[in-house]
């Protein structure tokens, strides 16, 4: 393999695992910059749709069933999740909706051994992305490139609502500056209720595409929410742009990291995370300047 | 601002005196749990002075903690030294560890700030764990208790040694509480009512903050030489991140800002992970909700509902004397 | 779904019965085993062997059973294993899944003479420079198990290999025995990484890294999650088509094999003990244990089964004191699941056959069929004196 196309190669991983950090970070950093709310249990929620979408594979034969019923069954949870708790906690200041999404996690966590046992489980690859794919002298996985896609897909579509739609100049709106948009007319509750359902739909199609790449565990909630805030918080809460930023910073640190400096690879991003907030203590790509 | 009340003073020497009672008249097991629950009152409180009255909500206390208690092994078992030196080493290492930390992040604010705090703790616990000198993630072992013999004291007593644990509880609670009654201790609050005006008073805020965290990070280092001395070993688990997540638990289960309802807290936490986990092994599930009732009503937390409580009763009763 | 509310249900019910009081019995375990956290399967499944072990021995009615969770954490597993020695007064202490946990327990159970039969974790330093003759190791050592992979390699004609492994103490020595043999055979290590443990959610980094040194085959370490997600990304990124995967037996489990599903197939590794080995004693146990769990006992569930039978054959013999458990347990020797088995006196290890064993496709989903045997594998004292 040829210098180039190893570097090729690790690139692509980057782009992958990025792509997975953009599609947990992105919900998470919506829900914060418009409800300024922290959902810690957001990882607890990307559990859910594995968990989910192993199920409904298992059930119907079809990864496509668990990959467009995973966000179908986090988002319902997600309702129930706001009507029966978030809501009152809107106004209840960071400390408290940490600790009772942390509380949260404690449950989802718990549930998740109660429902589907304490042994880490496993999905297959859809059938038509099984196989690896070559292109300009490199071989890849096509199911890795196919997260690659959806997350670049996610990423234009939620540019395209928040710049070209009525509802996305209304989250703009919204998270420029709340009351004055409720005072323009917005019914901001629904728009929180909206978004909210968005986020969690997106944590459940992330638990869904890394169901087959990763292992389904009950742990696999805990051990993804710290990188996922590192990635939100390096961008800017909030903010879409940071949070692509963020991703793709993590991503590629990760792999670059892995390959040229092993013994440093866990250290680097939190030595990352701790560089951007000492420098910009609120993020490379604020919601709000 | 931190009030010293009766109600205060009641409910330490309440915690203190159950609890060695339960030390001396239960068993073995009795005495472990008593330990437990000293070392989390007295890392909860530590945490309650920065999280509760400076407004710098911490998750690296964990870290802080497992770095005490690494660094009494380190002199201990590395260095051969006494536990005096051990211990004076660890709580200069905790306080250090403190103090650079509150300076690095007294720029960032609320999410911001919980998240620079798990960077640093993060970077402890992994350096710790990487470190094959320090047993990597196997640990320490082979730690001496401290040597008392000479006022007829014998650590390796468990009773004895709860003892000792037990009368750290009150001493840090008048450190921390000394603290928060002096002039530093205002100014510490004053910043996080509001750093503005704090600023224009002519305080430089960095330093009231890095000092605060230096000895909150003192004293949760004394919280690690304990545990260290309890166990008589040490391993990376101390420092993970979810070990100040379960700190901040308690802070809140307690009550947040009020330095005696940490130690409550801490009593509730320990005693009822005990009886739960007897009869389920899904006892996660118990403490989340019980977490989010307690959030959801108030979030006062145990001790500040009874404060509450107490304070409207006391003043129904002034007004009907009146 | 309903199965899996009688699996919740259950083990608490049992745990209740379990550690109800029993009176007039003759001899005192307690079980200290991680319930919750990353290890709560394999608790689970000892525990599971454990109890199989006494009722078919039958001494279940004479000796009771304390049942305590470690939680993984070394401080809680101390703290219990304290409280089993000290207030419940046991006579015997069963199970520890991490070598974490078994490091911090060691010196207590060590100074308080306490029988300690470790049913897992397999730091080599516990039955070597560490040694009591008061911890009896009945499940393997790290070594143990990897060693003979390394002239069988060479064997088969390997020159060069690439090594990964989680980055915690367990990994590196896996590792580096593999590494120490297969050099002393006259192979060649062209390179090694070690992943951060249970932080790494990508191996294509390292396992590009890997392929890119051309190496014959590469040998791996994991378990669990990890063991799960390494061996389908090890498949999918095509690397398997041309590289072939060895390993640790813990690597294609057969509790979590049906997980990794294809991508395990014809992945070589070696372990104590697979459920397809074509004994009658093992037979006759891996029917015994359908028969109650519906499903292959694991080596988990077999470590659990001869702790509980090497403790029901010592107490057979007449011991029922602590002391004379640490004299009788060493002694007993027998030929189970695993083939004949018997404890080193030189370190208080198992001295057990190694399977070398290729996952393949079976009627109903994967199996193991064996390709090598290497018997009665013994560690050397390593600095242990007894």
């Amino acid at each position: 393999m040829s210098d180039l196309s190893f570097w090729l190669v690790q690139a692509l991983h980057g782009l992958q695992y990025s792509m997975l950090l953009f599609l947990l970070s992105v919900g998470l950093t919506v829900i914060f910059g418009l409800l300024h709310f922290v959902n810690l249990a957001h990882g607890a929620l990307y559990a859910l749709g594995a968990y989910i979408s192993f199920s409904l594979t298992n059930w119907t034969g079809s990864f496509w069933a668990g990959f467009f019923g995973a966000p179908l069954g986090v988002a319902l949870v997600g309702i129930s999740l706001y009507l029966g708790l978030i809501r009152q906690m809107r106004k209840a200041g960071p400390m408290n909706q940490v600790l009772v999404t942390f509380g949260l996690i404690f449950i989802f966590l718990d549930l998740c051994r109660i429902l589907w046992g304490d042994i880490a489980l496993g999905v297959e690859q859809p059938e038509i992305f099984s196989k690896t794919v070559e292109f300009l002298g490199v071989t890849y996985p096509s199911y890795r490139l196919f997260v690659i896609a959806l997350g670049l897909a996610v990423m234009g579509g939620l540019h395209l609502v928040l710049s070209r739609t009525q509802i996305g100049a209304m989250i703009r709106a919204g998270v420029d500056n709340d009351q004055m948009a409720a005072c323009l007319g917005i019914n901001v509750e629904q728009l929180f209720f909206f978004v909210f359902c968005v986020g969690c739909a997106l944590a459940g199609i992330a638990g869904a595409v890394a169901a087959p790449i990763l292992s389904v565990s009950p742990e696999m909630g805990t051990s993804i929410l710290i990188p996922t805030l590192i990635v939100v918080v390096i961008g800017g809460l909030g903010s879409l742009p940071g949070a692509i930023l963020g991703s793709l910073l993590v991503g590629f640190i990760q792999t670059i990291g892995a390959v040229v400096a092993p013994q440093l690879a866990s250290i680097l991003v939190y030595a990352l995370l701790a560089g951007v907030l000492i420098l910009k203590p609120s993020g490379l790509l604020p919601a709000r300047s | 601002m931190f009030q010293q009340t009766p109600l205060k003073l009641a409910t330490l020497a309440l915690i203190i005196l159950g609890l060695l009672l339960y030390a001396i008249l239960g068993g073995y097991f009795a005495r472990e749990l008593v330990i437990e629950v000293a070392v989390l009152a007295i890392l909860a409180m530590s945490l309650d002075m920065v999280a509760g009255y400076g407004g710098m909500v911490s998750l690296c206390h964990g870290a802080i903690f497992g770095l005490g208690a690494y660094m009494y092994a380190i002199v201990n078992v590395l260095g051969e030294g006494s536990p005096i030196s051990g211990t004076l080493a660890a709580l200069a290492v905790s306080g250090l560890f403190g103090l650079l930390v509150g300076a690095i992040t007294s720029r960032t604010h609320g999410i911001y700030f919980i998240m620079t705090t798990l960077a640093f703790g993060q970077m402890a616990y992994v350096l710790i764990f990487d470190a094959s000198s320090l047993g990597g993630d196997d640990g320490m072992w082979g730690l001496g208790r401290g040597d008392l013999s000479g006022l007829g004291i014998n650590l390796e007593d468990s009773l004895q040694f709860a003892i000792l644990c037990l009368l750290c509880v009150p001493l840090s609670y008048a450190v921390l509480s000394g603290v928060l009654r002096s002039g530093f201790g205002r100014s510490l609050v004053g910043i996080r009512e509001n750093e503005g005006r704090m600023r224009a008073l002519g305080i430089t805020i960095w330093k009231i903050k890095a000092i605060g965290f230096a000895l909150s990070g003192t004293v949760a280092g004394l919280a690690g030489v304990l545990a260290a001395q309890h166990t008589m070993f040490v391993s990376p688990e101390l420092m993970t991140w979810t070990v100040s997540g379960e700190v901040l638990v308690v802070v809140i289960l307690g009550g947040l800002g009020t330095l005696i309802g940490p130690a409550v807290g801490a009593v509730l936490l320990i005693f009822l992970k005990h009886a739960l986990s007897s009869f389920t092994d899904y006892w996660h599930i118990v403490i989340g909700v019980l977490l989010i009732l307690v959030v959801m009503s108030g979030g006062r937390g145990v001790y500040g509902g009874l404060e509450l409580f107490w304070e409207r009763r006391r003043n129904s009763l002034n007004k009907q004397e009146v | 779904m309903m199965k899996q509310w009688k699996r919740w249900i259950l083990p608490a019910a049992a745990g209740a019965l379990i550690t109800a009081p029993a009176q007039a019995q003759d001899v005192k375990a307690g079980l200290l085993l991680p319930y919750v956290g990353v290890y709560a399967a394999l608790g689970n499944e000892i525990e599971r062997g454990f109890s199989l072990a006494l009722e078919e021995a039958g001494v279940s009615n004479r000796i009771s059973v304390v049942r305590e969770d470690t939680e993984v954490k070394p401080p809680v597993g101390l703290a219990k294993a304290r409280k089993l020695a000290l207030q419940d007064e046991v006579d015997v202490i069963v199970g520890i899944v991490s070598s974490g946990v078994l490091g911090a327990v060691r010196d207590f159970v060590d100074g308080a003479k306490v029988p300690l039969i470790v049913a897992n974790a397999g730091n080599d330093d516990a039955t070597g420079s560490r040694c009591s003759r008061y911890v009896i190791r009945v499940s393997f050592s790290n070594s143990q198990v990897n060693r003979p992979m390394g002239q069988w390699m060479y064997n088969q004609g390997i020159r060069k290999v690439y090594t990964l492994a989680p980055d915690y103490a367990a990994g590196r020595q896996m590792i580096n025995t593999f590494t120490e043999s297969f050099k002393a055979a006259g192979g060649q290590i062209a390179g090694a990484d070690f992943t951060p443990f249970q932080k790494t959610k990508d191996f294509g980094p390292y396992l590009t890294k890997a392929k890119a040194t051309n190496p014959d085959a590469v040998f791996v370490f994991y378990a669990g999650g990890e063991a799960i997600s390494f061996v389908k990304q090890y498949s999918s990124l095509g690397i398997k088509d041309s590289v072939p995967l060895y390993g640790s037996g813990f690597l294609t489990s057969s509790l979590y094999v049906n997980a990794e599903g294809p991508a395990a197939e014809g992945v070589i590794t070696s372990l104590h003990y697979v459920p397809t080995l074509d004994t009658p004693e093992n037979r006759s146990f891996v029917a015994a244990y359908r028969a109650k769990h519906e499903k292959n006992p694991s080596e988990y569930a077999v470590q659990g089964y001869d702790a509980g039978r090497l403790l029901a054959e010592a107490v057979k013999s007449g011991a029922t004191t602590r002391e004379a458990l640490a004299q009788a347990l060493p002694q007993v020797s027998y030929t189970g699941p695993r083939g004949s088995l018997r404890i080193d006196p030189a370190t208080n290890n198992v001295v057990q056959n190694i399977y070398i064993y290729e996952t393949v496709a079976g009627s109903d989903g994967l199996t193991q069929k064996v390709v090598g045997v290497m018997p009665d594998v013994q560690d050397a004292p390593n600095g242990c004196k007894l």
